[in-house]
């Protein structure tokens, strides 16, 4: 089944829900099955390899992130059975149990986004946000926001290849890596916005809000209303029994 | 169709600055001409270009501005306060920002500019390809704009706005990242669009100047400090050994006018024409 851009953000939206409403054992198989919508569902594929990549790395820095918050929870929260005691510290099982809710909250929350821009081209997101009635002149700023984002990897390796070309040692370990990082992240950011500004004006220069505008795209018929549709419901559903639950509590 | 373009005691401040970065500039370039705006960096060339367009009184309105400028019948008093595309186009000096970077194709990207027109149809593809095989990166159309070649890029960003067909075309240093190969078709380019548009550019060095233009300036420091056709230039040429450094064309030129008299500067412009 192809998904249209709809469907996409329905999907999104109806993952945050969960991630607020429902308990870990559930996200945790949430995220698993998004992992899967990447591989199965062809409006889920990542449109380029960097896209792919990303989330490839996403998931293995994630997975590092769920130890160590699950880790400081079970330290540093005591309640429960003391799961484990290693070198005189004890992990709590409450503890545990909270860092696995907040982690994996954190992961579906950002993995839904990461997925939904990884698989979805810019120029799709725009045209789908000017068919439902988006200005022009906020289009473009986005335009050039995501096209900074896009083109930051390859600045960055061009200012560190300049640098290695000098002979200074930019990628011989995760510390100078991060120092150089550091060093060039000023004047990187400066000169970024300083040629944002510089395409916004060739933009203008080119009548983008002159008399004319930037053109809406042709809509495309959707085949997944239905599922948008049952996406939303099921959010709304979630949401209320929350509340419900909450309330009865 | 081509239109004149006149400044008359032309002067600009850019707010907050002491020294206007233009002052009292007079110049007419009559339609169908080329124009060459010379010298060196911050002598004014690009904010004189930007005066004409109409986006510096757009991005600087609180600039000082007095004199006048005409674009054919119309006259702004003392600039125009609105971008003029596509009646005048203005190409910036990196060719790199004049890429929008949304448009997945060459091809797309030049169509670009015909949209926010809303003069584009499916059979002004045609156009656009005849422009591209014109320019001579026919070859290019489907390829990404974000991964061309500097004169790739050059070549694509003056297509995306000669495709509007201007009345008036302002090129911001045009012969940046470009070979001698894509200079000589550039060079060809200004000699077959203008019948169409007026064209201004700006440049550091003067061969390519001497080459093409039928008008040239020297600016200096915001002053103009010469104005006429090439003749007069070369006549004057060692005036402005300091500002314009192009040491073979002068030493060339020096040796021929010694040796053979100043008439021999005739033969060098017949000569530079065909080069």
């Amino acid at each position: 089944m192809r998904l249209d851009l709809k469907s996409k953000l329905a999907s999104v939206f109806f993952l945050w829900v969960c991630a607020f409403t429902l308990d870990w054992p559930v996200n945790a198989t949430l995220i698993l099955l998004a992992i899967l919508l990447r591989y199965v569902v062809p409006g889920f594929r990542p449109t380029s390899q960097r896209a792919a990549r990303s989330i490839v790395a996403f998931m293995s820095y994630s997975t590092l992130i769920v130890l160590i918050v699950v880790s400081l929870n079970a330290v540093l929260l005591p309640g429960g059975d003391v799961l484990l005691i290693v070198g005189g510290i004890g992990f709590h099982e409450s503890g545990a149990l909270f860092g696995l809710r907040t982690a994996c909250r954190l992961v579906l929350l950002s993995l839904s986004v990461l997925l939904f821009f990884a698989s979805t081209p810019i120029r799709e997101f725009i045209r789908f946000l000017q068919g439902t009635g988006f200005p022009p002149q906020l289009g473009l700023v986005l335009l050039l926001t995501l096209h900074f984002l896009e083109q930051l990897p390859d600045r960055i390796n061009q200012i560190f290849a300049a640098q290695e070309a000098r002979g200074s040692p930019v990628r011989a370990n995760v510390v100078s890596r991060a120092r150089a990082f550091v060093s060039i992240l000023f004047p990187l950011v400066l000169s970024s916005i300083s040629e944002s500004i510089d395409r916004g004006q060739a933009l203008e220069l080119r009548g983008f809000l002159g008399q004319g505008q930037m053109p809406v795209f042709e809509n495309r018929r959707s085949d997944t209303s239905l599922l948008t549709m049952s996406l939303i419901l099921l959010s709304i559903a979630l949401i209320i029994l929350r509340i419900l639950n909450w309330l009865i509590a | 169709m081509a239109h004149r373009v006149i400044l008359e005691s032309f002067s600009y401040q850019y707010p907050g600055q002491v020294t206007p970065a233009l002052a009292d500039i007079s110049l007419a370039v009559p339609k169908g001409q080329c124009c060459a705006l010379l010298g060196p960096t911050s002598a004014g060339k690009t904010t004189l270009l930007q005066s004409i367009s109409g986006i510096l009184h757009k991005h600087h309105a609180s600039g000082f501005a007095s004199g006048k400028i005409v674009i054919g019948d119309e006259s702004y008093a003392p600039l125009p306060e609105e971008i003029q595309f596509p009646k005048i186009a203005y190409a910036l000096q990196d060719p790199y920002v004049q890429i929008s970077g949304v448009r997945e194709t060459v091809l797309d990207e030049i169509r670009f500019t015909l949209e926010n027109l809303g003069r584009w149809d499916s059979s002004t593809d045609d156009s656009i390809l005849s422009l591209l095989r014109h320019l001579g990166i026919d070859h290019l159309a489907e390829r990404k704009p974000t991964t061309l070649s500097g004169g790739e890029t050059q070549r694509v960003a003056l297509a995306t706005i000669l495709i509007a067909e201007p009345d008036v075309l302002l090129l911001d240093e045009p012969l940046t990242a470009l070979d001698y190969v894509a200079q000589d078709r550039l060079s060809d380019l200004f000699k077959g669009i203008k019948e169409r548009s007026t064209i201004l550019f700006t440049d550091t060095h003067m061969e390519f100047a001497l080459a093409v233009a039928d008008v040239i300036v020297v600016l200096e420091k915001g002053r103009m400090v010469f104005s006429g056709d090439r003749k007069g230039l070369l006549d004057h040429i060692d005036s402005f050994e300091s500002i314009l450094p192009s040491h073979q064309w002068k030493e060339l030129i020096r040796t021929v006018k010694v040796s053979q008299g100043p008439e021999a500067t005739e033969a060098i412009l017949k000569a530079m024409e065909t080069i």
